[in-house]
């Protein structure tokens, strides 16, 4: 129920709703969670329920490890490297506000999407200017709550908020190297164990 | 016991027959599979051609071949054979006997390296006689009429060689010539042997790369820099109607072109928009890591075209609106593969001709009964006579569901039958969404029109429903819940800053 209502504002007073959410204790672990977890259903369904016009893949052609994946991954480096950049640069952000406001941010994906894909069951590709026109709203609308969220929670000027965006997504392609890398070592490594038990197996 | 005698004899007859059958029968596997490319990939398919017989020569008075590079059928199934090796050209007859070698004599007509034919209607041979660096042209009877020589020109350059690989000669009699190492195009020579311009040249196409080195380089720099070429066309063919068809070698798409008279490829619309460019050939490398290298097509009467991928080996064949229809042939040993395929013909009974050079011998294909169905079909459909079509369509899903080009054939014929709903239904299973788009526009409409009064009332009620309904539930809600409406209602006070 506060979800609820918590939802209706972030839509409609988006900038009332990241301020109050810093305080007594409003931000929810369990509401970024379910926020997460409707985001990525929402995503599968819209992929299935979108006109064939629109969408060509077939259901047995999309991959659900796939699309989650490129939106869980994104997301959580988006929170921790957000987090850490403005950490150091005098943000008041707590990490769990950080974490259950960008949750808030995917709304109006997640409310919006379902029944656009149900209109683009009846548009033809002659109207897609309609379809990606809303779409593209969509988008914006989520990359605005971003932003707007970065200037609110961590209390900054216009100026310093783009900065910080932007080391934040620069932060996130090094964790991703880093990841990348360690994936890499540790491969690397498990490699190697299993080659020397093989080799014991082996001589023994 | 002679009625038991007689049942032993039948038995056995039937015994014989199966055993004579099943041979017959298993002739029919190839060394190749079928496959078409779908909208996403490639999917299997019924062989449309099978390997029918060879010509090598062995039984020819003529003797076998020695790496034959070209072939050339005419309207009445006589078979003209460029037997390079052996400098020559071997006429055959429709039943494959030998009627006459051209250019073996000593003389002027000696030919050397030949690489091209093209024969006019009246029998007059027009040969590329490469290394010689001449074409050579005999009447009907073998006799040498005349050659012509390395046309003169300012517009061909200083180092142009005169080398002529492939050729054909219009209803002008002007000669137009895929001359090997020229980019700018085909020469086309006029029948007293001067060059009266380039036709049909490549085009380069922009990228930003080269823009960018262009830009920044100097001039030391950029008289380093290679210079671009378009690509070169490796073959030609004219159609019945006169068109000249070309096949490209060293590019990705558009490899087959058609060009009108002014040199225009009006196969593949405008090729700079990126959607239109279309990819001949294996569209990934499919057991070759190679781009499709075509090195000749052929076009039949109803404006299908088979071009051969000298990379894979296999030979592509499609219909007037360049959708793929078979792919047959591959590189091996066994009978039905190459190992150096350079060139392919075909006759009026529709059997494909495919000279394999480092074999020394000629394939012929078949057509199979899926082959000769899917032909008629397409027929109908290229023309626009959907609903004709419709019927060999199904005959050709009841053999293979997987032929997607059927289902947008049949979805075209109940488009034209204003079926829409079922036309959404089968361009769907063809995976053709802009089809699928138009007729959902037209079952919209019809929709609309049926049900006009549903929507109306609909639209009457929503009205309602949201001027005087939402008003009231909002009331009550707000007398059932006053307490949680003020509770949450301002939370918003910026005391703290």
């Amino acid at each position: 129920m506060e979800l609820l209502s918590n939802t209706r504002k972030a839509l409609l007073h988006p900038l009332d709703f990241f301020y109050d959410i810093q305080f007594g204790g409003r931000a929810k672990w369990s509401h970024a969670g379910i926020l997460l977890a409707l985001m990525v259903i929402v995503h599968m369904l819209r992929i299935s329920w979108t006109g064939y016009s629109f969408e060509g893949r077939e259901s047995y052609q999309v991959s659900f490890l796939f699309e989650s994946f490129w939106i869980l991954v994104p997301w959580v480096t988006w929170c921790i490297s957000n987090w850490a950049v403005s950490a150091i640069l005098d943000g008041e952000g707590k990490f769990k506000d950080i974490v259950v406001s960008s949750a808030y941010a995917l709304l109006p994906y997640i409310v919006l999407s379902l029944p656009l894909a149900l209109v683009s069951q009846i548009l033809t590709q002659g109207e897609y200017t309609t379809y990606y026109g809303i779409y593209t709203f969509i988008q914006c609308w989520v990359i605005f709550l971003f932003l707007a969220k970065v200037k609110i929670l961590h209390d900054f000027e216009l100026g310093k908020m783009i900065w910080i965006i932007l080391l934040s997504l620069i932060g996130m392609l090094v964790i991703w190297f880093v990841g990348f890398l360690i994936f890499g070592l540790v491969n690397q490594a498990v490699e190697f164990v299993i080659g020397i038990v093989k080799e014991v197996q082996f001589r023994l | 016991m002679q009625a038991g005698l007689s049942k032993a004899v039948v038995v056995w007859l039937v015994c014989a027959a199966l055993l004579l059958g099943i041979p017959a029968a298993a002739s029919a596997n190839s060394p190749y599979d079928g496959y078409i490319w779908n909208s996403r990939s490639d999917s299997p398919s019924i062989n449309g051609y099978l390997y029918k017989d060879s010509i090598d020569g062995y039984d020819l008075p003529s003797g076998p071949f020695k790496a034959p590079e070209d072939i050339f059928i005419n309207d009445n199934n006589s078979i003209y054979v460029v037997d390079s090796g052996n400098n020559r050209i071997v006429l055959l007859d429709s039943r494959h006997q030998l009627i006459r070698v051209y250019g073996d004599e000593e003389g002027p007509g000696k030919l050397n390296g030949p690489k091209g034919i093209f024969v006019k209607n009246d029998g007059t041979l027009y040969v590329a006689d490469t290394q010689n660096r001449r074409i050579a042209i005999f009447n009907h009877d073998g006799v040498f009429q005349k050659e012509i020589k390395a046309p003169d020109s300012p517009l061909l350059g200083a180092n142009f060689l005169f080398s002529p690989a492939k050729l054909v000669v219009d209803k002008r009699d002007y000669m137009i010539v895929a001359n090997d190492g020229t980019s700018s195009g085909l020469l086309q020579i006029d029948p007293n042997g001067s060059f009266k311009g380039y036709f049909g040249s490549n085009m380069v196409e922009f990228t930003w790369q080269r823009f960018f080195v262009r830009l920044f380089a100097t001039d030391e720099q950029k008289a380093q820099l290679a210079a671009v070429r378009p690509q070169e066309f490796s073959n030609l063919y004219q159609d019945q109607e006169g068109f000249i068809w070309t096949t490209t070698l060293g590019t990705e798409y558009n490899q087959v072109k058609r060009l009108s008279a002014v040199g225009v490829d009006t196969f593949n619309p405008d090729w700079t928009q990126v959607q239109n460019r279309k990819k001949y050939g294996d569209i990934f490398s499919y057991g070759s890591f190679d781009i499709a290298s075509f090195v000749d097509l052929t076009v039949d009467d109803k404006g299908i075209v088979t071009a051969l991928d000298l990379s894979t080996g296999k030979a592509f064949q499609y219909d007037k609106v360049r959708s793929l229809l078979f792919v047959f042939g591959g590189l091996g040993t066994q009978n039905g593969l190459f190992q150096t395929p350079v060139a392919i013909d075909q006759t009026t009974d529709g059997s494909i001709y495919v000279v394999d050079k480092t074999r020394n011998r000629i394939d012929r294909f078949g057509t199979t009964p899926f082959g000769d169905l899917v032909h008629e079909a397409s027929a109908l459909f290229v023309d626009g006579r959907y609903q004709e079509a419709k019927e060999p369509w199904r005959k050709v899903l009841e053999m293979n569901s997987n032929y997607d080009l059927a289902y947008s054939g049949i979805g075209k014929a109940l488009e034209k039958e204003e079926r829409w709903g079922e036309a959404m239904a089968y361009h769907k299973m063809a995976r053709d969404q802009y089809n699928y788009s138009q007729s959902l526009k037209e079952y919209r409409k019809e929709w609309l029109r049926e049900n006009f009064h549903i929507v109306f009332i609909s639209i009457i009620v929503l009205f309602l429903v949201l001027r005087f309904g939402v008003p009231l539930l909002r009331k009550q809600w707000g007398r059932w819940m006053p307490p949680k409406e003020s509770a949450q209602g301002n939370v918003t006070e910026r005391s703290g800053s």
